[in-house]
């Protein structure tokens, strides 16, 4: 193994030292001239030194979502540490840190238990060494802000003073959480860790790396999704100074588009090697290339959103439950309405980028991604290295939104470095960004519902024909899964319902993108409860409260049921907050949706205003949410103002168009985005419980859009079915 | 390649570059100041901000010949410890989410209160139009010009 390895080895020995001092590790803390602490490694997460500082690694991934500051948060509350003297380090990727990814709105929720589980071991362990020291019952101690209490007496003990005998004790095999009621740190406004550096400019983000010897890459795909290499000529590119190399990337040579499920789409390229990032720019725009896109299938927008239609006739049952017929023929009336949603691209502020030093078969990565495991697995297949070759660093992250779930500018990068032997940062212009996303998918839903005379639903069907992330990139077969799971919402309200899926084949590349599914079902749902409502002449969000029913735990599936009364809370909550009842005036409207998503309850009021001229300004927004225990306000809120923001923007201008097998769009001029002078007042609420903590990435996203267009609705009497909205 | 001298935080510093480097690159790649970032390439995205004789401009668009006259400041030259009134603000309302664009924001806010001290919304509109954020930060990124506004001179 090659020196570059030493960092790696030396954590190992440290780690097998535990038991006794670890002498000379000099912390962060330690400057010049003063003498160095000396550190004891309670646990792969947990560091305290002789000086009182407490070093915790951040595990996951950060791309945003606040997670290198929330999840130490847990770990310092449960030690009792004090948040003052917490110094936080990103960790690389470990098999020592179990699960490191970034997805799901999972993390929290993972990782609650785990990380309480871990830092209540070494509480323990310096409780146990107080005692001694003190002379008190281990039952009437307690940790805060790194100290051991006894709050009879008055006593206490720093952490650094037990080090010594701390570091002696095994960590016990079970714990005990904290009380909910004793937190010191979860629950308070904790700016995040990285602020000083990121209002300076000091952040290294992975487009940041520069490496002794190290060349710029960018890469120029072919722009069709399913096309097949380039023939070229790189006369010109050669002639353009800096340019050190051009080199194919063919997925020919790496076992074909699809390397694995979640795995790169390796779409054909030629790159461009330099010494700057400028002049790999510039040669890529010269080089003269001729694509071969002969067995290509050169789709387009227009014919895939036909052939959705047609699927909408040829489904399978998802889910079934009493007789949707029954309930037609019994019905009052029965209502149908199609809603329409389009390809969405990710567009991350930091594009598509990896830096990659691949020498003597050992692979060190720095890497913008979501999944660090995939890219391990992905370089695993690629090049048959084992897991210890690999080591995988995880800077901060511009921005992911589920795009950097998949790691195919991470391949790129390490067939380069590979073939050059230096090490190579890859950076894909926006262009290639946009054209070679992982698109949300499109799709068609179809909505009926039976009404009885009181426009109550006795029947609901909700079919959504589409192209799956699960088998994207697929041209024959079933998908591994649908877009429409057995547990959407409303199952379980209804007696009489339905959920169907017609599955289509396409070559557009699918994947992830916040909220996943969600993003699209909610706004067919939602969108049609709202219909239903007028429909049947009564206030939206009264319709929905008498659609839920009581308060109660209604099954959905297996042992998963539906806390209807947290759902009805956070309505009820919005309608005060965002002054549902109180009329607008003329031009004005408010629209409203819930909903359920990984365990967090959101319930939004969009307020909008739409003049003469059909320019719609979207006033304010309200967001109430029960995500159980809040773990940091400030970036919990952070995420509700993000995912309504995301929502929103999608509604108005989200859209991927295709046209002969290639993204129509290609950056921020045709991708557009809400801006500032478009940005709403966001006021949000938690609702204050003890409840387990749920994710937060996600849920806010899905009622955005439809809460858009039924305000539009209330303020216009125009109906939205199709987005975007502009 | 020719060799060029430019003044960036009040440095002399020489590179050698093609005449038709963006700043941007210059910046990042022959510099070292990687705060300025790289979002479109075509100055629609804002995130390269930086000024040049105490004006925003976007450096991923200007050649390095058109900036050799006058004094650039990145991120980087703001201020010694983050104490600029303007990253400071930022601070106090935690603003960034994965905090990319943030450079560009900040150094399109420096310019907008160099230039008008109160800025109503109507102008935080105008001036901070040309800057996107994906993550949506907008509604914090107002109120920290406000606040910016009101702690700048004591």
């Amino acid at each position: 193994m090659k020196s570059t390895w030493d960092r790696r080895t030396f954590i190992k020995l440290t780690a097998s030292a535990s038991g006794a001092l670890v002498a000379g590790v000099c912390l962060q803390s330690c400057t010049s001239g003063t003498v160095p602490a000396t550190a004891h490694e309670f646990s792969p997460l947990i560091k305290i030194d002789t000086k009182g500082w407490v070093t915790l690694i951040a595990k996951n991934p950060e791309i945003g979502q606040g997670i290198k500051t929330s999840l130490p948060m847990i770990l310092a509350e449960e030690l009792g540490a004090d948040w003052d003297k917490v110094k936080v380090i990103q960790g690389d990727f470990d098999k020592a840190y179990e699960e490191q990814w970034a997805g799901g709105s999972y993390a929290i929720i993972l990782n609650w238990d785990m990380m309480r589980t871990a830092a209540a071991k070494v509480r323990h362990v310096l409780l146990q060494a107080a005692s001694k020291k003190m002379n008190i019952r281990v039952s009437e101690l307690t940790t805060s802000k790194g100290k051991v209490l006894h709050s009879e007496s008055g006593e206490s003990l720093p952490f650094e003073k037990l080090l010594l005998e701390a570091s002696k004790l095994p960590l016990p095999e079970t714990v005990e959480f904290k009380p909910t009621d004793s937190f010191e740190i979860i629950g308070k406004n904790t700016p995040q860790v990285d602020l000083d550096q990121l209002v300076s400019g000091g952040t290294k983000f992975s487009i940041d790396i520069k490496l002794p010897g190290m060349l710029y890459a960018t890469v120029l795909k072919n722009p069709v999704f399913d096309g097949g290499a380039g023939d070229y000529d790189d006369t010109r590119t050669r002639s353009v100074n800096g340019v050190v190399d051009v080199i194919e990337l063919n997925n020919s040579d790496y076992g074909g588009r699809l390397i694995a499920p979640n795995s790169p789409n390796f779409v054909n390229g030629i790159a461009v090697l330099a010494k700057s990032t400028w002049a790999a720019f510039k040669g890529a725009q010269v080089l003269d290339v001729v694509w071969d896109n002969a067995d290509a299938r050169k789709e387009n927008t227009a014919e895939i959103f036909e052939r959705f239609q047609l699927q909408l006739n040829d489904t399978t049952i998802e889910r079934k439950d009493g007789d949707l017929s029954r309930a037609k023929r019994n019905a009052d009336s029965n209502f149908e309405a199609m809603y329409q949603v389009p390809f969405l691209a990710h567009i991350p502020m930091e594009p598509m980028n990896c830096t990659v030093d691949f020498r003597d078969d050992l692979c060190e990565v720095w890497a913008p991604t979501q999944n660090p495991k995939a890219l391990q697995e992905g370089l695993i297949k690629l090049f048959g290295l084992q897991p210890e070759q690999i080591k995988i660093h995880l800077p901060r992250i511009g921005g992911a939104f589920g795009r950097r779930y998949y790691v195919d500018y991470a391949m790129d990068a390490a067939i380069l470095s590979k073939k050059v032997q230096k090490p190579v940062k890859l950076i894909w212009t926006r262009e290639e960004d946009i054209r070679h996303d992982w698109y949300r998918p499109a799709s068609i839903q179809k909505m009926a519902a039976s009404l009885d005379k009181e426009g109550r639903v006795t029947g609901w069907q909700h079919v959504l024909a589409n192209a799956s992330r699960k088998t994207c990139l697929g041209r024959e077969g079933r998908p591994a899964g649908t877009e429409i799971d057995k547990y959407e919402f409303p199952a379980g309200f209804v007696p009489d319902l339905q959920f169907e899926y017609g599955h289509v084949l396409s070559d557009v590349p699918l994947g992830q993108w916040r909220s996943v599914g969600h993003s699209a079902v909610a706004f067919a749902v939602h969108s049609f409860l709202d219909e239903l409502a007028i429909l049947s002449k009564m206030d939206p969000m009264d319709y929905f409260l008498e659609f839920l029913g009581p308060a109660r735990m209604v099954p959905v599936v297996d042992d998963y049921a539906f806390d209807a009364k947290r759902l009805i809370s956070v309505v009820e909550q919005v309608r005060r907050n965002s002054n549902w009842d109180v009329p607008l005036p003329k031009g004005q409207g408010r629209g409203f949706a819930a909903s359920k998503h990984s365990g967090s309850f959101v319930a939004e009021v969009v307020t909008v205003s739409v003049d003469a001229n059909e320019n719609i300004t979207i006033l304010r927004v309200d967001a109430v949410v029960d995500c159980g225990i809040v773990i940091n306000p400030t970036g919990a809120k952070a995420q509700v103002e993000g995912g309504i923001l995301e929502g929103l923007s999608a509604a108005l201008y989200g859209e991927i168009t295709v046209k002969n097998g290639v993204a129509e769009q290609s950056n921020f001029h045709d991708y557009k985005w809400i801006r500032m002078d478009e940005a709403p007042e966001i006021h949000v609420e938690f609702i204050t419980n003890n409840l387990p903590p749920r994710g937060l990435g996600e849920p806010p996203l899905p009622p955005a859009a439809p809460a858009l267009t039924n305000a539009i609705f209330a303020a216009t009497g125009k109906r939205i079915r199709k987005l975007p909205i502009l | 390649m020719p060799s060029y001298t430019l003044t960036v935080n009040a440095e002399k510093r020489t590179v050698s570059v093609d005449s038709d480097t963006p700043l941007l690159w210059v910046l990042r790649d022959h510099l070292g100041l990687t705060g300025t970032k790289y979002g479109c390439g075509r100055g629609i995205c804002g995130n390269c901000t930086v000024h040049y004789q105490g004006n925003a401009i976007r450096s991923c668009v200007l050649p390095i010949t058109s900036v050799l006259e006058g004094n650039i400041v990145t991120i980087e030259g703001l201020s010694e410890n983050e104490n600029h009134p303007v990253q400071q603000a930022w601070m106090e309302l935690d603003v960034p989410q994965c905090g990319y664009c943030q450079s560009g924001q900040i150094m399109a806010t420096v310019d907008l209160l160099s230039k008008i001290k109160n800025p109503t919304d109507a102008d935080i509109n105008t001036a901070m139009q040309g800057v996107l954020c994906r993550c949506g930060t907008y509604s914090r990124i107002r109120k920290a010009i406000h606040r910016a506004a009101s702690i700048q001179d004591k």
